[in-house]
């Protein structure tokens, strides 16, 4: 037992990601057995949550739909996660534990609803100003935080807490004041123009959504790789982040750079507000903080905190989260499961620097036990 | 007028007042503790399943259920901390990442298991189990008092068990051996394992403790502000009792000032909209206020603080 955990997970090279891998599988394994007493297939559960996210074959599809308009359904909800992990690792690379995703992601929507969502603007100004404003809205919120911390010592943890809600509910009141679709119970929806989503596309027989800002996700998970690990300014971010008293020392500025990578972080999950509440989405719902900001949380502890490493942990999270749809109404099973399934990935994400200690643990013992032998 | 700021702000709280005394017993052992947020709502699911369940049995007059909830609720929140405990104490992982996956949890846990349990035991569809708000009592005489009176005046009974809990626990964490060990732990656990204290032990019971008074907390709001449990009950107010005993610079009595603060200021801008004539959707800016003042109170007071040394140290034999 102890022998093979060694082999599987110790060792220096791709440690953190193999140790990842390892924690997805025991989650699955606890939601499968969670499956099997709810009286369920794990196995075609699973498979919905694949077929839901269109990367695997459903029996049948509604009219002008197949595979490929799942996929882009998929992708288009992957964007906005993609960028809220980032935010969240930037921040965990500083030291600093970003819980405000959600509240920035609302500050950015919000903002790029009511000026460019609701103006003429014609698409090719429109849709520009909409991320720029995304996430200037959300540096600001980030900066502020970085800021209250570093000035007052208050923990971002619950500062960002209340500023989510704080943000919240003004949002709510504005909309339920001027902008409420009485209809809907939500914001009203946002012009054509200004939206990063393209709707119901009609080509190749098919109808489908092309989520714009997709390969802008990609291009900015490998910008904040090149930022943290090949820039100056990213080894004084991650000095600061592993410890403040040597980042000192060494003449590198604790408050610059703390306010620096919430401000990035507030950028990039501003991005995230854009993407999904003028892409994915076309309005806001009232009184709602969304749920992504936290799941980003998750996403990014899977991720080793590490850019690239959050892209694939965002595509399981968000096969999870996308295609429990499909599944709850396949299996008849409560969609809240699939927050449960994130939930126990996340607990034993939370677990893996411990899991790494044990196994050099217990493989330094054993080769203690190879000695004696030999002796 | 006065006398409403006055019942209502109580209301809002004793129950905060409660939970952010758990805050303290975790945070003086050294145990950072976010997961209070988590605790109080499931917490506040325990109790409400079983009072539920009791209402069918007894009948909506009697009181049993509404104790029988709290029982349970306390013993829920207990079961439920030792997911923190095993978290933090065991597998050593970041105590604030452990707090925030615990209240994680705690939402998709309680929202997933309150719509399974009403679909299969009292076969509806709902994400809700109603409870209403709890029946109130005033103290005859003394609540006549102008102004003084109110705080006699349509008290909820869990006020009282509350205002009792609170000070066993005061006398608990200054009073007893107890209660200087876990202090100890969380200033200098080295010195305070030297002195042949079990601190991981200590730690354990601490947590424990909090996730107890945070269920009385949840099951509080589950009987007032929200009138049912639903995932409603996560609104944040762990995190404000955080704030709160941040406020209060981790001693009892400061943090029960703090969180008079919030209620007082939460009810009175509730009265200030009723008696303008508002419309009901300015209640959203009322609903602010405890958020703002919790910001501006740590902006002022977060800079000189002094936490527990410890506090979010993982417990290491080997450092001493």
């Amino acid at each position: 037992m102890k022998k093979t955990l060694i082999r599987l997970l110790g060792g220096e090279k791709l440690q953190m990601v193999r140790i990842s891998l390892f924690s997805i599988f025991i989650s699955l394994l606890v939601g499968a057995i969670i499956f099997l007493a709810l009286g369920k297939n794990p196995f075609s559960a699973y498979g919905n949550l694949l077929q839901g996210s269109g990367l695997f074959l459903k029996q049948k599809y509604a009219g002008r739909q197949n595979m490929f308009t799942d996929f882009m359904g998929f992708l288009d909800t992957l964007t906005p996660m993609i960028f809220a992990a980032l935010a969240v690792a930037v921040a965990l690379k500083a030291g600093l534990f970003n819980i405000g995703v959600s509240g920035m992601m609302l500050a950015a929507g919000f903002v790029s609803t009511i000026t460019v969502g609701y103006s003429s603007l014609p698409a090719p100004f429109a849709r520009p100003l909409v991320l720029i404003i995304g996430i200037i809205s959300g540096a600001l919120v980030g900066a502020l935080i970085g800021w209250l911390k570093y000035k007052f010592n208050i923990n971002e943890v619950v500062s960002s807490i209340m500023i989510n809600y704080t943000l919240m509910y003004i949002f709510t009141f504005f909309i339920n004041t001027f902008f409420l679709d009485p209809v809907s119970r939500q914001s009203v929806v946002i012009t054509e123009e200004a939206r990063l989503t393209l709707v119901n596309i009609k080509a190749l027989g098919l109808k489908f959504d092309i989520p714009l800002a997709f390969p802008l996700a990609i291009l900015a998970s490998i910008f904040v790789w090149y930022l943290i690990n090949r820039t100056t300014t990213g080894f004084e971010i991650q000095a600061v982040g592993l410890g403040k008293k040597a980042a000192r020392y060494a003449g590198i500025s604790i408050s610059k750079n703390m306010i620096l990578a919430m401000t990035i972080s507030g950028g990039l999950a501003g991005l995230a507000g854009v993407t999904y509440f003028c892409g994915f989405n076309a309005s806001i719902q009232p009184g709602v903080v969304p749920g992504m900001g936290f799941n980003a949380i998750a996403v990014a502890l899977l991720g080793c905190s590490d850019p690239i490493g959050c892209i694939f942990a965002s595509f399981l999270i968000t096969i999870i989260s996308n295609g429990s749809i499909y599944m709850s109404s396949q299996q008849g099973v409560e969609i809240e499961i699939a927050d449960l399934i994130t939930s126990v990935i996340l607990i034993f994400a939370a677990c893996s620097e411990f899991l790494r200690i044990y196994i050099e643990k217990i493989s330094m013992e054993l080769n203690d036990k190879k000695d004696v032998e030999r002796v | 007028m006065i006398d409403n700021i006055i019942i209502d702000g109580l209301a809002f709280a004793l129950p905060m007042f409660i939970m952010a005394i758990g805050g303290i017993f975790s945070e003086k052992s050294g145990i950072t503790n976010l997961a209070l947020e988590g605790l109080q709502g499931v917490g506040a699911f325990f109790g409400a399943f079983t009072a539920v369940l009791l209402m069918q049995q007894f009948g909506g007059s009697s009181q049993v259920p509404y104790y029988a909830s709290f029982f349970a609720a306390i013993l829920g929140g207990m079961l439920f901390s030792l997911v923190h405990v095993l978290l933090c104490i065991k597998f050593k992982a970041n105590q604030v990442i452990s707090g925030v996956v615990v209240n994680i949890l705690a939402t998709a846990l309680t929202s997933f298991l309150t719509k399974r349990i009403n679909e299969s035991i009292f076969g509806k569809a709902s994400n809700k189990f109603v409870l209403g708000t709890s029946a109130r009592f005033s103290v005859p005489g003394i609540s006549r008092i102008p102004v003084i009176g109110a705080f006699f005046r349509n008290v909820y009974p869990f006020e009282v068990i509350i205002i009792i809990i609170a000070v066993i626990m005061w006398y608990i964490m200054y009073k007893t051996p107890f209660g200087m060990h876990l202090r100890a732990c969380g200033d200098n656990p080295h010195a305070a394992d030297a002195a042949g204290i079990d601190v991981n032990r200590i730690r354990l019971l601490s947590v424990i403790i909090s996730g107890g008074l945070s269920a009385i907390a949840g099951m509080s709001y589950a009987y007032s502000i929200t009138a049912n449990f639903s995932p409603d009950i996560y609104l944040g107010l762990g995190y404000l009792s955080i704030a709160a005993l941040i406020f209060g610079n981790w001693s009892i009595l400061p943090t029960l000032e703090a969180c008079l603060i919030f209620g007082f200021a939460r009810s009175g801008g509730q009265v200030l909209i009723q008696q303008l004539g508002m419309p009901s959707t300015f209640n959203d800016l009322v609903r602010i206020i405890p958020y703002i003042v919790t910001l501006i109170l740590l902006v002022f007071f977060s800079k000189h603080n002094n936490s527990p040394r410890a506090l979010g140290e993982i417990y290491d034999k080997g450092k001493r």
